[in-house]
């Protein structure tokens, strides 16, 4: 590279450090293990190999060619995560940490969001009758979702939950009522 | 070089390519097909530029560049990026000519010039001066660690080639990937042969400079060249092989030696030491 190339590097990488911050894509749910938001997007290099090996085919990319188009999300409602944690093992540069797949691993280190309830939604909760579907799914047992009540109404524990979403995919389709939201913060 | 060989050697680097492209066009479908974990990921799992082969990363050393300049380095990164480095320090900027996925397309691109140019359809032939490439190479690793978004994942042919081909292997249709592929491919067609290549591919210019020691190179012996232009004419980068004048930019194809009609040129270790 002569001299000339040398300074258009540099003046290209200064006018590149000069683009404006854009808003960063939090609110999506990413995969298990992924780091916190801001710094899986510095990590992620939209490889695809997370969605490639992701069983349930709960891991996709969007569609468009914006800033955000290299990056994984999760569609809980159609497809949940059954916390295989094949994609977190598949990650080349450590966007997603890797996590053992065992249970204590799994309970204690994926934080992929928490559930967000709507009680007028909620069967159970508003009187419609017992459901029980989302502690019936649920693979964290009482840490996370608790039956109370006569109408066996949920009761979720967001700190007990990893946010794998099975909650989400099995409540019912006139329900709705259970959704898998972002942690406040962004905490992973 | 005799004849002979360069043709054989023409055909190892069309296998090596066919192998690649395979990888980038197979493992999605292969993927899709066995998403049960029935597929031995352990063995083998990505595609050219992200790939895994038996526990071994070979990760493109532009995205990694990318992410260790934004401050998303993990440990571990540096190790899964050093197979590719030291090839590309040793063989200069060979992936653009043996690896890159897109050069099926591009091939197609330049036929549809020479069928334009025998239809008496004129198409430009822009060339832009070289310091280009590098602004670009600033621009996308600039912009990676101002945005904290790997904008060279978004820009550079073999990672959108390789989610397009997840995309279709998935059923999700063609999507954005495709069309900034389709928008760089218009641009070689109509613009500048193999333009994107030359002048603005933020890989082959990191290529460029990661191999610009590189020992091996396009070597030409003065006494049997009859100055016929051959080599100057198929080579795709606007490298001049029959001048000496090869540079940072070649691509190592051996498009020049193999159709060298006098065997003038060859491609070999200390090559650009004369």
């Amino acid at each position: 590279m002569n001299r000339r190339g040398l300074l258009a590097l540099a003046a290209g990488a200064v006018s590149g450090l000069l683009v404006r911050r854009s808003p960063s894509a939090a609110g999506e749910l990413r995969p298990p293990g992924a780091l916190p938001p801001g710094a899986f997007e510095r990590a992620c290099i939209g490889c695809v190999r997370c969605a490639e090996v992701c069983p349930t085919r709960a891991i996709r990319f969007p569609p468009g060619a914006g800033l955000d188009a290299g990056h994984p999300f999760l569609a809980l409602r159609e497809s949940a995560c059954v916390l295989c944690m094949a994609c977190t093992e598949a990650c080349p540069t450590g966007a997603l940490a890797r996590i053992p797949p065992v249970p204590e691993r799994i309970a204690a280190e994926v934080r992929i969001g928490v559930p967000v309830l709507d009680r007028k939604a909620c069967l159970p909760w508003s009187g419609q009758g017992v459901c029980r579907l989302c502690a019936y799914v649920c693979p964290l047992g009482t840490a996370a979702v608790e039956l109370v009540g006569p109408q066996q109404a949920p009761l979720f524990h967001p700190e007990g939950c990893v946010g794998c979403g099975l909650c989400e995919e099995a409540c019912p389709e006139e329900a709705r009522a259970v959704r898998i939201r972002a942690r406040p913060g962004g905490e992973a | 070089m005799t004849l002979r060989r360069a043709r054989r050697y023409v055909r190892v680097r069309r296998a090596v390519l066919a192998a690649s492209v395979l990888t980038v066009v197979g493992t999605p479908f292969l993927a899709a097909r066995f998403a049960d974990r029935s597929w031995p990921s352990g063995v083998f799992v990505g595609a050219t530029g992200a790939a895994r082969a038996l526990g071994v990363e070979l990760l493109d050393p532009l995205l990694t560049a990318g992410v260790a300049l934004s401050g998303g380095a993990r440990r571990g990164l540096l190790v899964a990026a050093l197979p590719v480095l030291l090839l590309v320090v040793v063989l200069g900027r060979f992936f653009c000519g043996w690896l890159c996925p897109y050069l099926p397309l591009l091939a197609v691109s330049n036929a549809v010039r020479w069928a334009l140019a025998r239809l008496g359809i004129p198409t430009l032939d822009l060339r832009l001066p070289g310091w280009i490439r590098f602004a670009v190479l600033g621009v996308v690793l600039g912009g990676t660690g101002a945005l904290g978004v790997q904008l060279a994942t978004l820009v550079y042919p073999p990672a959108l080639l390789a989610r397009t081909a997840y995309r279709l292997a998935f059923g999700l249709g063609l999507g954005g990937a495709a069309v900034v592929v389709a928008v760089v491919w218009l641009f070689d067609t109509t613009v500048s042969r193999a333009g994107f290549c030359r002048s603005l591919c933020p890989g082959g210019a990191l290529f460029s400079l990661l191999g610009a020691r590189s020992p091996v190179g396009v070597r030409r012996v003065a006494s049997r060249c009859t100055d016929c232009t051959v080599c100057d004419v198929v080579c795709n980068l606007g490298q001049g092989p029959m001048t000496d004048r090869v540079d940072a930019g070649c691509e190592r194809c051996g498009r020049c030696v193999a159709a060298c009609p006098t065997g003038a040129l060859s491609l070999s270790f200390e090559g650009r030491r004369r």
